[in-house]
């Protein structure tokens, strides 16, 4: 930064960063001009209906904080309510990236000691047991002792299974390792949470140690490659873990194996729900796409890649506002297209959300489409 | 008598008083502010009469605020009281084709209703900037316009009956389903522009009009905005009408080109986007004539014939205002003196002494705007964390406002008054204020409409 810069910020904001506990990079937050876009696209505005939960009213919000205003619980139903989705990040004409500002500043409301008891309560079940659903199983109980054992100690490439497909869809995780084992691909021998539900929600120290543990396992195996199946953990791995990692979503990795995947043609047509953290977030829209249509038709949702709306389960809002992330998937029902036989996406959280959300369509996985394309 | 209780009677837990819920409505576009005292959402215009009574009795401020995408802070409650958040009340009640016309609640958002139209064939043409996300009350309290106002008109035009809720709680209507009426004073286009300081609006007959067969823009480009100004007062001396015709100056251009890279448009000068509509012989016939108005004045010219090209162009442009930031991470376009509009003849004399006021306060300009009726949008960027260059900038936009007066114009042309622009109400209007603030007090003669706004 240059000096100039500098003085001018002391000259405006000095008071503020010498008596608040409340500090996060002002000229994020200021970037924001107020005009609204971001009303016109905000989901969790459109299910509320407050000011104050969409995105001009979270960054607003948080300026007031920054200017002094005491961090309280008020505050909670806004800020702890964005899913992170980002498509006002991607409308935003001023170029702001809102679901950033919102963690910075939900980082700082942890630091003041200002939370919601579904953020304690998921905190906890990570610090404790490891896992997102405080679950006390092991986390490769879907392995047989047998599988368990002959894992190979050392591999370049990494299945990084993630909580949901441990813990949810065990299902999943024995599909997509069973695909991938072909390829040499192994596990972590003490995997744990990736960290996203600690970074999302503000508990950036805790997250820290997770990530570290993780990283010493990735290490003793030896991978350079991580593969993941999940849209959370692929865009922790990716953008919150050290660099030299290379990470690919199993999307990416199945497209680049089309052809020893040996799939067959199915007669049925499908739609494809982008999940906002591997494809807003990360840009990965056409793997995905690519595998589909290696295997059947597809028949694009109303609204998709850069404008796909959120499923609602994303940034604890799950957790947190069950009714209105059920009610975010439910819109998001209302963009499939008549006529197909399954909505895929490619994230367990999205599935367990778009299903929770009740419609007639069946929701899977893509492992579910590539598994049966393979049977 | 407990104000929040009596509220909560009316509309339940659509009211608000938390701290944070209060900041958010505490400002809109602009950079006008004021705290509210309670925020409501109300659903019907039975609601709206009953809270409007209680404040009535009880003197409470009341302000009516849209998607508080304004920029003169006309949904600001600087009196405090009462925000009504109109933006729940967002149903299309009817469309009736046969009438063209539709009924519509004041919270439907401008691009909600075309959408809802487009496959009848027709369209509301006063499109903003901000059609994605403003709503119709909104439009029809500030008299809004857009960029095809040049030949559409502005809301204004389109309005044959509003439901009205006066400052008693009273509901009125203004007009009806008729084209034409010689029955009284014309209330409606009374209510139309008063920011909501005569009443609140609950109900909107609009009329709407046939989608044109088809549309063509001319991008031509010039040497200076200057040059420019001259091109349009010439094409509309030889008798051509453009459906739409904006002027962008280099910053825009290079703003726009950042927005969007795949934009195609000029490389070089100050650009002004002509658009034609009608039928294909027609708007052939316009474009060619208006290419041949601008040969010896123009750099460069061409023509973009295709939906999506004219679209993208469009999208981008309707938002460049608010997107200087993405050339200086630094700057923020701050929207104070950015409405003004003069006749058509005076339009290259005030592109030249706005430029001058942006040199002499050493401020980054940025000019653009629907100069087809002689509206220039000024944005004046500053960085937001600099108080001198917030003094510069206030300084400059006072000096524009005063300069669109004495060239004849306004200090706004379609974002409003509200309390941003409200000291320069007896400047531009004179002796006539003084019947603005007889007919206020007749309507609202205990002043809790909207407070603090029009100069009033
Ligand atoms: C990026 C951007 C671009 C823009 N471009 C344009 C443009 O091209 N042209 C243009 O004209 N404007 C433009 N605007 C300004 C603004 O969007 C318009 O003035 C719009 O009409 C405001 O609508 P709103 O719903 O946001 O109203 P608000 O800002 O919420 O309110 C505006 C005024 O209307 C009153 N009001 C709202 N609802 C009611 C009601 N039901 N009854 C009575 N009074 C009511 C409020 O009290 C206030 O005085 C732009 C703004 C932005 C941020
Ligand atoms: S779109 Fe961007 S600049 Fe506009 S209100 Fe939303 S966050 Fe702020
Ligand atoms: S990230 Fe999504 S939920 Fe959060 S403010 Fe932006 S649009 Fe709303």
């Amino acid at each position: 930064m240059k000096n100039e810069e500098r003085k001018n910020e002391n000259e405006t904001g000095e008071k503020n960063s010498k008596e608040l506990p409340f500090e996060i990079d002002r000229r994020s937050v200021y970037k924001c001009v107020q005009c609204g876009t971001c009303r016109s696209v905000c989901p969790v505005f459109d299910a509320v209906g407050w000011e104050s939960a969409n995105t001009r009213g979270r960054m607003l919000i948080i300026k007031s904080l920054l200017e002094g205003r005491p961090p309280s619980e008020d505050v909670l139903p806004s800020l702890a309510s964005c899913t992170t989705c980002g498509i006002c990040a991607a409308k935003c004409p001023a170029g702001a990236n809102p679901p950033e500002v919102v963690e910075a500043a939900r980082a700082q409301l942890v630091k003041c000691g200002v939370t919601t008891e579904a953020q304690e309560n998921l905190k906890s079940a990570v610090i404790t047991y490891g896992n997102s659903f405080g679950d006390t199983k092991s986390r490769k109980h879907w392995l047989s002792e047998t599988e368990r054992s002959k894992l190979p100690e050392k591999s370049e490439y990494v299945y990084f299974v993630g909580c949901f497909d441990s813990y949810r869809y065990p299902e999943f995780a024995k599909k997509t390792f069973g695909i991938l084992q072909r390829f040499g691909v192994t596990l972590l021998p003490d995997e744990q949470c990736c960290a996203s539900p600690l970074l999302r929600t503000g508990f950036t120290e805790d997250a820290e140690k997770v990530m570290k543990h993780n990283l010493e396992q990735i290490r003793k195996v030896g991978a350079h490659t991580i593969i993941t199946s999940c849209a959370g953990c692929y865009t922790t791995l990716k953008n919150n873990y050290p660099e030299e990692l290379r990470v690919i979503s199993l999307p990416e990795f199945l497209a680049e194996h089309l052809e020893e995947l040996n799939l067959k043609k199915l007669d049925f047509t499908v739609t494809y729900h982008d999940p906002c953290h591997l494809g807003r977030h990360n840009k990965v829209y056409n793997a995905p796409r690519k595998v589909i249509q290696a295997i059947c038709t597809l028949m694009e949702m109303k609204n998709i890649k850069e404008n796909a709306r959120c499923c609602g389960g994303g940034g604890g809002v799950r957790t947190g506002y069950p009714d209105i992330s059920l009610e975010l998937a439910r819109t998001r029902l209302k963009d499939v297209p008549e006529g197909v036989d399954y909505i895929v996406t490619s994230c367990p959280l999205c599935v367990r959300n778009l299903r929770d959300a009740g419609g007639d369509i069946e929701v899977i996985d893509i492992v579910e489409l590539v598994a049966m394309a393979i049977e | 008598m407990d104000i929040t209780t009596e509220i909560r009677k009316i509309v339940g837990d659509r009211l608000s008083v938390s701290p944070s819920e209060l900041y958010c409505y505490s400002s809109d576009a602009s950079q006008v502010k004021g705290m509210p005292d309670y925020v409501v959402r109300p659903k019907s215009t039975e609601e709206v009469s009953l809270i409007v009574r209680l404040a009535y009795e009880n003197e409470i401020p009341v302000t009516a605020r849209g998607a508080g995408t304004g920029l003169a802070g006309g949904a600001v409650p600087v009196g405090g009281g009462i925000v009504l958040d109109m933006s729940g009340m967002n149903r299309i009640l009817e469309i009736d084709i046969d009438n063209i016309q539709v009924v519509v609640e004041p919270g439907v958002i401008q691009d909600a209703l075309n959408d809802a139209l487009k496959p009848h064939g027709f369209f509301f043409p006063p499109n903003p900037g901000s059609s994605a996300m403003c709503t119709l009350g909104g439009m029809i309290a500030y008299n809004a316009s857009g960029m095809r106002c040049v030949k559409y008109g502005t809301t204004r035009n389109y309005v044959r009956d509003l439901e009205v809720v006066l400052a008693d709680g009273t509901v009125i209507h203004t007009g009806s389903k008729m084209l034409k009426s010689a029955a009284g004073y014309d209330l409606t286009q009374l209510i139309i522009g008063s920011e909501g300081t005569l009443g609140i609006v609950t109900k909107a007959s609009l009329k709407i009009v046939p989608l044109p067969k088809t549309r063509k823009l001319v991008i031509a480009s010039f040497e200076n905005a200057e040059i420019a100004g001259q091109a349009v007062v010439k094409t509309f001396s030889n008798g051509v009408i453009p459906s739409a015709c904006e002027i962008l100056d280099r910053v825009s251009l290079q703003v726009l080109k950042r927005y969007d890279p795949n934009l195609v448009l000029p490389s070089e000068g100050d650009v002004i986007l002509f658009e034609v509509d009608g039928t294909e012989s027609s708007a052939r016939e316009a474009a060619e004539q208006i290419m041949k108005v601008c040969v010896p004045l123009a750099l460069s010219m061409s023509l973009a014939e295709s939906e999506k090209e004219m679209a993208d162009i469009w999208a981008a442009r309707k938002l460049v205002g608010a997107a200087v930031s993405r050339l200086d991470p630094t700057k923020s376009r701050i929207y104070v003196g950015e409405d003004v509009g003069v006749p058509i003849k005076q339009i290259p004399e005030l592109l030249k002494r706005v430029q001058e006021i942006a040199e002499k306060f050493d401020l980054p300009a940025m000019k653009y705007g629907h100069i087809g009726d002689g509206n220039l949008h000024l944005a004046l960027f500053i960085d937001v964390l600099n108080k001198d260059e917030w003094d510069r900038l206030n300084k400059a936009a006072d000096l524009v406002h005063r300069t669109a007066i004495e060239l004849g114009g306004t200090v706004s042309s379609e974002h409003g008054v509200g309390a941003a622009r409200a000291e320069y109400m007896k400047a531009q209007w004179g002796p006539a204020l003084e019947v603005m603030r007889a007919i206020k007090k007749t309507l609202d003669p205990k002043g809790i409409l909207n407070p603090g706004k029009l100069g009033l």
